[in-house]
């Protein structure tokens, strides 16, 4: 059999001894041999005439039953035979001279050999086993044979015909011996296009579809193992193929489904994995390659998300920008959208997760655009994906963490739009400075002076001098390099006598000989260099400088994309009721300490304790009269009722508490949860009591979010000593700003008539539910009432005393009151719970921050890092983030005795995972860019000292702060020479 | 005097090695953009990269260190500052000078400065400027020439120019070295005499400008007669200067005027990382016409 013979292998004994035989005596034997197949053929064949195929129906013939009588197996094996050692001379024939066609082919062409065989095959019975056996043959011949045989239309009609009998088979032998043929076709067209004209003209004659291997390999795109790579292999050369020719590329895209099948299969695919991922652990936040190649459905995707960045790389730009299309209106909009509003915590994650992993694994420019405009600017239900993704972040569950990898994805691009949308366009206006401020804005720190201003920052308890080796690196930096010899004595000489044939002229040039360093700096510095000028390159091709002066100020049109949008989202979120949230209730009521205002604190903590100083007062002068003493505190929902007023005279924090909507019901829950947990523990001294474990809580949430979550693993994200001294901070700050309850409740009632019922709803409802067990007949009655003003309200907004300050609607607010954006204040607000952040969650928040600092857009630069710019009071700076937790830390280390012995132990543990993470980073050296995250959180920490619980976020987020200072300091100097080197450089 | 432009300074090749490197190491990190966040703030035991020369802590004394305050930062403030002077500088390109700081301390800094026109023509004036240790605090640097030139405010001795009368106070964020290197090309081209250095050069170009001339011609041919000796002080950025020779400059030459083309070409290879589609002039995502509409 042909097939047996290309598996044996034999064919290389052939061929050696073809070798010394002269063309002639090969073309006498080619000649006999066809004789002998003719004479059996034509005993077979009733009408005797040479090319039948006319007459053949191919479509009875593939049903395969004989229509001349059966034919006798010795005579079938006989013509095998013959055709078998045809097969080898015409194979091994040299073309003739100037590329005509070698005797043995000439006389296969002017003969019909090819077709008559195939209609043999036919009349026999057509099974899987012959059209195995055809595909061979063909294969073999297009493969191996020495001279082009495909230009011949006696080889290639025939070979067309098999094609098309193949298409409907479902054998896998078949298919795979099919997709290898076609693949093979594929490799000779890409090297030889002047046989795509052939391709396409031998279909027509045909009938069938005008460009049969390409619709042939369309239903093994998405196809797994081999099959599937050959055929997207192949695909891919008609690709490349099409960039160069319009009338292939017009096919393509005109007259086959290539483009739809690709992106719908993307969805056919997405709808097989898995909605709800397996969490290995709390600190898990993106899919590493070790985890998706465990998971087929998963890899499988991502290989058909390769095959299109591909093609789109490779395909002439019809095809590219259809294909786009597709993947945009027929996967991302109809399938990823709704997917990333799904009812659960848990599905939601894993669709963020996936869509990081997407965002990851796509290189094309115009593919990262599709899904970059897809999570910027498509609207789910009228809210823009992005502004779902921000407000996300701040979700104290895994699907917070989750969402800050995906962000820390998606600014690790580069990308202009992105960064636009993210943060630039809050700052372009530059509102968020005092006017006078807007030339510091490029101005350089020549002398490292907010370097210095951060570092200061520096907990004292944190200080390298007060730690022990191997925790204290403070050596003595020999700025000047003199010395080659690392001995202590002979460096010091060196140094004198090198100052000494200085001149004699008294300039010393030592720099800090003799004082001793944090050597641990110099990494900062060095990694801030790379990551610096790395980003400087890669916004070279952006369109504006950012520097505040262009795009200028004046000009920026305040989010026309948006508009729409966001009005008509809160109207709609004004109409829909939001159900109250079932909590398991606190057995006993609480006592009224401090801890139910650091229950409240979570949602309202962008009132920021730190920046409510006089600026704050001189904006509600009526209120500034001397502050309370702390012992007249009022009782606690006033106390709250005033917070919440004190933010709406501020007026700046209104839409951010729309998007902290979702997020409120997760931190309330958590809170409580927590709170519970906590009392039990206290309570049930050791005993554990089943009051431990409270039901599951559910929550319906106002995007019909449904989450069901065990409590303890809520519980177990917060440690609510912090919050608990940090509410009493706040408090504090809050009274001293304050003035007296009546006035504010005064004011707070008018207030509440003039704004829109939407945040004036929430504003009620959030109070209700801290301050009174809420009865559902009250809650009802208030819902009632507010979404009966919604209408005519707004038109009393001028008898306001706080006018437009009040207007909630994004244009009014990016004009008049500075806001830095969602991204930012959430950033910063989650920042500001470092203190009671895991540890994973305070390394992603902080690399976002370095990395966002790192850019060198000047606007984006001197708002993160310039300690020296006046910003708008109501404006809260990572500085004062800083300052704020460095002060935090400082309390906790006046009280906890221990707390010193922890924060040695915590480093000493830091530093022992460093050191394994990074020999693990060695040893596998970098196989995979994916993978080195992955290994770091995952590389099996080494074991906790028995002294220091992870519980203990406070202490790790701790030596965390003080590492993070060092990180945002040497960002900041770098910055100094960095970014003002000329380009050209 | 014929001279020929082409000195070689060997650290210059040596320097744009490293930050070739550097650039290297940085593409890697599109690929994974999460690195960035890890493996820093987690106390690296072992210093990656021995720039600054360390020496191990005395044993076991770190309260003596500077006055029992804790560790200081000071002098990564002061060598950035004088680095950010030096990015100034480069800035600003000045006509005719050419500046390197020193290997050995970045409060030196080796110089040359080129007289194109007149009394000085054809001048190559070597000089070492010293910054103090308390910059930008202290006193406004200091500019020595190698060979006192023959000029009223050069000290005929120690070839110290007068850099003070220029810069009274040393103001930071108003004064700046390249002023002062600024201003040591000034005084050729424009002379001063009032309250010299040299007085015997003030009072001859106020009486007698044939012989101050001549004397000048003399000291720039003395200066230019030295141009090839060895540098003053002994470090591997100083400033030196050689005789043509075709072997080792030619290359040099060859790598400079090819270098100006780079660039483009550089960019072309390099682009890989940076995204935009915002249409210049516009503060819209997306906006730029090659973006294919999505619905």
């Amino acid at each position: 059999m042909m097939a047996s013979m290309v598996a044996n292998g034999s064919r290389d004994g052939q061929s050696l001894v073809l070798k010394g035989v002269d063309p002639e005596t090969c073309m006498i034997v080619f000649k006999n041999h066809w004789a002998q197949v003719v004479k059996i053929l034509e005993k077979h064949d009733p009408l005797r005439s040479t090319s039948s195929l006319s007459v053949i129906n191919l479509s009875s013939g593939s049903s395969g039953s004989p229509r001349f009588g059966p034919i006798p197996g010795d005579e079938a094996s006989a013509v095998q035979n013959y055709v078998e050692h045809m097969l080898f001379l015409l194979i091994e024939e040299e073309s003739g001279q100037a590329g005509a066609m070698g005797p043995i082919l000439e006389f296969v062409v002017m003969e019909n050999v090819m077709e008559r065989l195939f209609v043999w095959s036919l009349r026999r019975e057509f099974t899987d086993d012959m059209k195995l056996e055809q595909l061979k043959m063909y294969e073999m011949l297009v493969g191996q044979a020495h001279q082009p045989l495909l230009h011949h239309k006696p080889i290639l009609r025939p070979l067309m015909m098999l094609l098309s009998s193949c298409s409907g088979t479902t054998a896998p032998r078949v298919e795979a011996e099919l997709v290898l043929l076609l693949n093979q076709l594929c490799c000779v067209l890409a090297k030889d296009t002047s046989i795509l004209e052939l391709f396409f003209h031998t279909s027509e004659d045909q009938g069938a579809t005008n460009f049969l291997i390409f619709s042939l390999l369309i239903p093994f795109i998405h196809r797994e193992g081999t099959v599937g790579q050959q055929a997207r292999d192949a695909l891919l050369l008609i690709m490349s193929l099409s960039a160069e020719n319009e009338r292939v590329a017009k096919h393509i895209a005109e007259n086959t489904f290539f483009c739809p099948v690709l992106a719908t299969g993307l969805s056919g695919l997405y709808s097989s994995l898995p909605t709800k991922l397996e969490v290995p652990n709390e600190e898990w936040h993106c899919l590493h390659r070790e985890d998706w190649l465990r998971m087929p459905s998963l890899v499988q995707f991502l290989n058909s998300l390769e095959f299109c960045n591909a093609v789109i790389q490779v395909a002439h730009p019809d095809i590219r920008d259809q294909l786009v299309g597709y993947i945009y209106n027929g996967f991302l909009v109809p399938v990823l959208a709704p997917a990333l509003h799904k009812l659960t915590l848990e599905e939601v994650m894993t669709t963020t997760a996936y869509l990081e992993l997407f965002l990851r694994s796509v290189s094309e420019p115009a593919l990262l655009q599709t899904f970059l405009s897809f999570i910027l600017l498509h609207q789910h239900e009228n809210v823009h994906i992005l502004d779902t993704l921000v407000s996300r972040i701040n979700t104290p569950f895994q699907l917070g963490t989750v969402s800050l990898a995906l962000f820390r994805t998606l600014i690790g691009l580069y990308c202009e739009d992105v960064m636009l949308q993210l943060v630039l366009r809050y700052l372009i206006p530059c509102n968020h400075m005092m006017l006078s401020q807007r030339r510091v804005v490029r101005e350089r720190d020549c002398y490292s002076v907010s370097a210095a201003k951060i570092l200061a920052l520096t907990p004292s308890c944190c200080s390298p001098d007060h730690s022990p080796p191997p925790l204290r690196q403070l050596e003595s930096i020999l700025f000047s390099k003199g010395a080659e010899t690392p001995n202590t004595a002979s460096t010091k000489e060196e140094t004198e006598t090198f100052l000494v044939e200085d001149d004699g002229s008294g300039n010393s040039c030592t720099i800090g000989s003799e004082i001793y360093l944090d050597v641990s700096y110099l990494h900062y510095l060095y990694d801030a260099r790379l990551s610096i000028s790395s980003c400087i390159r890669a916004c070279h091709v952006w369109s504006a400088l950012y520097d505040g002066e262009d795009p200028p100020p004046e000009k920026y049109q305040p989010g026309v994309l948006e508009e729409p949008g966001l009005k008509s989202r809160q109207t709609q979120m004004a109409l829909r009721k939001v159900p109250q949230p079932v909590v398991p209730r606190p057995r006993p009521c609480p006592p009224p300490n401090a801890e139910p205002a650091s229950v409240s604190q979570l949602e309202l903590e962008w009132d920021d304790s730190y920046d409510a100083g006089p600026m704050q007062i001189a904006e509600a002068p009526e209120e500034s009269k001397p502050p309370l003493p702390p012992s007249a505190e009022p009782p606690m929902h006033i106390q709250e009722m005033r917070k919440t007023a004190i933010m709406l005279v501020k007026g700046s924090y209104i839409e951010e508490n729309e998007f902290q909507d979702d997020v409120m019901v997760y931190d309330l829950v958590a809170k409580k949860d927590a709170r519970d947990v906590e009392r039990v523990r206290l309570n049930s001294s050791g005993a554990k009591s089943e009051e431990a474990q409270p039901g599951p809580a559910e929550v319906s949430l106002k995007n019909g979010l449904n989450l069901t979550l065990p409590t303890p693993l809520m519980a177990d994200n917060k440690s609510s000593s912090d919050t608990k001294a940090k509410s009493q901070t706040d408090c504090n700050s809050n009274l001293q700003n304050t003035a007296p309850a009546d006035d504010l409740l005064a004011q707070y009632e008018e207030l509440l008539r003039t704004l829109d019922s939407e945040a004036a709803g929430k504003l009620v409802k959030t109070d209700a539910e801290m301050k009174k067990p809420v009865t559902p007949a009250e809650e009802e009655e208030e819902e009632m009432d507010f979404t009966s003003f919604t209408v005519e309200t707004p038109e009393k907004l001028p008898h306001s005393p706080f006018g437009t300050k009040l207007s909630s609607g994004s244009a009014g607010r990016s004009q008049s009151v500075p806001f830095t954006g969602p991204f930012v204040s959430v950033l910063l607000s989650r920042m500001e719970n470092m203190l009671s952040n895991s540890l994973h969650v305070n390394l992603l928040l902080t690399g976002i921050l370095a990395q966002l600092a790192a850019y060198p857009q000047p606007l984006l630069r001197s708002f993160l890092l310039n300690t020296n710019l006046v910003f708008q009071p109501t404006v809260r700076s990572l500085y004062q983030v800083l300052a704020t937790i460095k002060h935090q830390i400082e309390d906790l280390a006046a009280t906890g005795k221990d707390f010193p012995k922890l924060i040695t132990a915590a480093q000493h543990w830091l530093l022992a995972r460093e050191t394994s993470v990074m020999e693990a980073d060695t040893s596998s050296s970098r196989q995979s860019n994916q993978g080195e995250v992955g290994r770091i959180l995952k590389s099996s920490p080494p074991p906790l000292p028995k002294a220091i619980s992870l519980d203990r976020t406070e202490v790790f987020a701790t030596v965390l702060f003080t590492e993070f200072l060092k990180e945002l300091a040497a960002i900041a100097q770098e910055h100094s020479i960095l970014s003002y080197i000329p380009m050209e450089e | 005097m014929n001279l020929n432009p082409f000195w070689s300074m060997s650290a210059n090749t040596s320097r744009k090695q490293r930050s070739d490197n550097e650039e290297q190491s940085g593409h890697e990190q599109r690929a994974s953009p999460a690195r960035l966040s890890f493996g820093k703030k987690q106390l690296p035991p072992i210093p990656k990269n021995a720039a600054p020369v360390t020496k191990p802590a005395s044993t076991g004394t770190p309260a003596q260190s500077a006055n029992g305050t804790h560790a200081s930062y000071g002098p990564f403030y002061l060598e950035y500052s004088l680095l950010a002077e030096f990015t100034l500088v480069i800035k600003q390109k000045l006509p005719g000078i050419y500046v390197q700081p020193s290997y050995k301390s970045a409060l030196m800094w080796f110089g040359v400065i080129f007289i194109r026109h007149g009394l000085y023509q054809d001048g190559v004036f070597k000089f070492t400027v010293y910054i103090p240790d308390n910059y930008p605090d202290g006193e406004c640097p200091k500019l020595v020439f190698d060979i006192p030139v023959f000029h009223p405010l050069v000290d005929p001795v120690s070839g110290e120019l007068d850099v003070r009368r220029a810069f009274t106070k040393w103001r930071r964020n108003h004064n700046h070295i390249w002023q002062v290197l600024m201003y040591a090309r000034t005084i050729f081209y424009k002379i001063n005499t009032t309250e010299p250095l040299n007085p015997e050069a003030a009072v001859l170009y106020e009486k007698d400008v044939h012989l101050f001339k001549s004397k000048v011609v003399d000291s720039v041919k003395l200066c230019n007669s030295h141009l090839f000796d060895q540098p003053k002080i002994d470090d591997p950025y100083a400033i030196s200067f050689s005789p043509w020779n075709p072997a080792v400059h030619e290359e040099a030459k060859e790598r400079m005027f090819t270098y100006k083309r780079r660039p483009e070409d550089h960019h072309k290879g390099t682009q890989v990382s940076g995204l935009s589609w915002v249409k210049p002039g516009s503060t819209q995502p997306f906006s730029k016409d090659d973006s294919p509409p999505q619905s």
